[in-house]
């Protein structure tokens, strides 16, 4: 079976780290992001997400189901979505009023 | 300190408003990304992994307590209450929303700052001994100099798209604190047999993935000429510097590649046709320059020494502090304090808001204004009086900055690495954590003595790992994180880049790692004196790389 794969970006205002979810809409929480395994509709999201203008850095990023919690493979993603393991920032940035990017 | 006159008042305030307009547009949508993002990044705005990152210029480090409390208010009002100041010798702010930052811009230019050129392919913010005006063994403060190389560079028109970004350090004493010889140019001020200064200029020097120690191009360049012979060099550059691929087209490789003889004839070439010209410096306008960098007015009573033994006695971390943290001053009564952003187990270059007002409030009172920001993240209070010493101590103990550690193992550089940065392949900041905590108390960082720890995140190098005496760099292998180690790095007058000593270590492992290097040296060295570097030169590798890898 092909490895499942979800989309992640940064939020045009806050720069926040966010994912689509099955609705379409831009979030911040990756457990509720929608999976994908069928290039065509992952495609046509990225497409429909960069004609919105309010998303930056789209990535599709590969993923693991682990004791039914989505974790990405790359340690990168993993702290996109935890934030810092450093001090100072343990907490992710949010999305406030600017959050409201849908497809 | 330099104060803006009516045309740098005006040129920032038509930036501002100029990047006001275009982050409009983009939130408009009339922009979009890929057309905004060179235009932000002109402006120092970065999209790292959890939000944007504005990077402030502090040109040659230099900053009034007003200029801190703004940078502290900015923390406070628009982030999350805290900066990271950097290498290069600025601060960054790693949550800043976009609609906010023309705000923030404006905030900045009201106390005459900004974030121009601090990315790009241009010539960045100019750095500089961090003890500059104030250290007992420079030929002269270099930050005339830097200032006027400040408004020559900025929105330069020839050098706006240069190949890549383009970095010079200055420094007015021999012994060199700016790292000069790991820039794009480095500049150490030199009295010629006449008794006159002028300019030592290196070439070619940087880190990242092809580290290389500048070369000297000139030994000897007046100070009247020294701006035609920088723009003799970057028109040498921008015209034969690689542009085909981004690894090789800063101006270290087309002076590796064309070799020294060859970039030198075409400068001395440049050269010829433009000294003399517009770019003389009048002696007028230097010293007038100078005269924004007067000296302030110290008092010619008071102590001029420390009770060392005494104090010892009575208490051990003040005299810890005087011992590590105390730069010798060029006027008899004071000294130049560093001030640590490096406690145990603390994010290297990280200051609180609180801090910064804090640290604010101590300039003010005991320092003539001023303070600097050091290449080696850390703070600098240049001018206090040895008498108020005491008095600047305490202070900073309630600010929790009293940590006594500057030049010891656990005054590390450390890059933001992969918590943060969107170029980053490992973590850096939690691996300073831990070798920090590993080695935590001030005994055993005394035993040890002086030991430069320097940790990047990636190949590009912003920790400085190849300078290190002991040299850290994150490496990404099979999805995990590996960190390999390297020796015998120096950034200063001796610059050396150091060697891979083997095969990398997880990140648990790297503590011990250090560890075991340093228990080879305590073990090795002919006795206190000799430093952990001077050792390694003694040495070799060899004792050193047996007891990370055991014999081969």
């Amino acid at each position: 079976m092909r490895p499942m794969e979800i989309l992640t970006a940064n939020e045009l205002v806050s720069g926040a780290t966010v994912y689509v979810d099955g609705a379409g809409h831009w979030q911040m929480d990756l457990q509720k992001a929608r999976l994908f395994s069928d290039d065509a509709a992952r495609d046509g999201v990225i497409a429909a997400a960069k004609a919105t203008g309010r998303l930056v850095s789209i990535e599709i990023e590969k993923i693991e189901i682990v004791n039914g919690k989505v974790v990405p493979n790359r340690l990168r993603e993993r702290i996109r979505a935890e934030g810092p393991t450093a001090p100072y920032g343990p907490e992710r940035q949010e999305l406030g009023e600017d959050g409201h990017v849908s497809l | 300190m330099y104060r803006y006159d009516e045309f740098d008042a005006a040129f920032v305030a038509g930036r501002v408003e100029q990047f006001r307009d275009q982050v409009n547009r983009r939130l408009s949508g009339e922009l979009n990304e890929d057309q905004f993002r060179p235009l932000r990044l002109m402006n120092g705005l970065y999209l790292q992994l959890h939000a944007y990152m504005l990077r402030v210029a502090v040109p040659y480090g230099t900053l009034s307590s007003k200029q801190m409390r703004k940078l502290a208010h900015i923390a406070r009002t628009y982030d999350r209450g805290y900066g990271h100041f950097t290498t290069r010798q600025n601060i960054q702010y790693n949550w800043p929303r976009l609609k906010d930052i023309p705000v923030i811009l404006d905030e900045l230019a009201s106390v005459e700052m900004h974030a121009l050129q601090t990315s790009g392919n241009c010539i960045r913010n100019v750095t500089t001994d961090q003890f500059a005006g104030a250290a007992a063994d420079e030929i002269l403060d270099p930050r005339p100099v830097a200032e006027i190389i400040r408004q020559w560079s900025s929105i330069h028109p020839e050098f706006t798209y240069l190949p890549r970004k383009f970095k010079i350090a200055i420094t007015g004493s021999p012994n060199d604190r700016a790292a000069i010889k790991f820039h794009d140019i480095g500049l150490m001020a030199q009295t010629n047999p006449n008794g006159e200064i002028g300019w030592a200029v290196y070439v070619g020097g940087g880190l990242g993935r092809t580290p290389m120690v500048a070369k000297l191009i000139n030994g000897f360049v007046p100070h009247e000429h020294l701006l035609a012979y920088l723009e003799s060099i970057l028109r040498v550059y921008n015209r034969y510097g690689r542009r085909d691929n981004k690894y090789k087209a800063r101006i270290k490789i087309l002076v590796h590649e064309e070799g020294l003889e060859v970039i030198k004839g075409q400068v001395e070439q440049e050269f010829a046709e433009v000294r003399g010209g517009v770019l003389t410096l009048p002696q007028e306008e230097l010293d007038r320059i100078t005269t924004y960098f007067a000296p302030p007015q110290f008092a010619n009573s008071g102590a001029t020494a420390f009770d060392l033994e005494g104090i010892r006695l009575t208490d051990p971390s003040y005299a810890r502090f005087i011992e590590n943290n105390t730069h010798p001053h060029k006027q008899v009564g004071y000294t130049s304090v560093t001030v640590s952003l490096k406690p145990i187990g603390g994010a290297p270059g990280d200051a609180s808001d609180k801090q910064m007002d804090a640290i604010a409030d101590i300039a003010e009172r005991y320092s003539a204004d001023e303070l600097r920001v050091t290449h080696e993240q850390n703070l600098v209070l240049p001018h206090v009086a040895i008498d108020d010493l005491r008095a600047v101590y305490d202070a900073l103990i309630t600010a929790e900055l009293a940590d006594g550690n500057i030049g010891e193992i656990s005054d590390m550089i450390t890059c933001p690495g992969l918590d943060f940065c969107a170029l980053a392949n490992a973590r850096s900041i939690p691996i300073a954590q831990e070798i920090s905590r590993k080695f935590r108390t001030p005994e055993r960082q005394k035993e040890i003595g002086e030991l430069k720890i320097k940790i990047s995140g990636c190949i590009n190098a912003c920790g400085h790992h190849h300078v290190g005496h002991i040299g850290i760099l994150g490496v990404e292998k099979k999805g995990t994180e590996l960190y390999q180690i390297t020796l015998g790095g120096d950034a200063t007058e001796n610059a050396a880049v150091g060697n891979i000593l083997g095969r990398g270590f997880v990140a648990e492992d790297v503590p011990g790692a250090i560890e075991k290097l340093v228990d080879t040296y305590l073990a090795a060295r002919t006795s206190r004196d000799e430093s952990f570097i001077a050792a390694v030169r003694r040495l070799g590798e060899a004792p050193f790389k047996e007891a990370l890898y055991g014999a081969s």
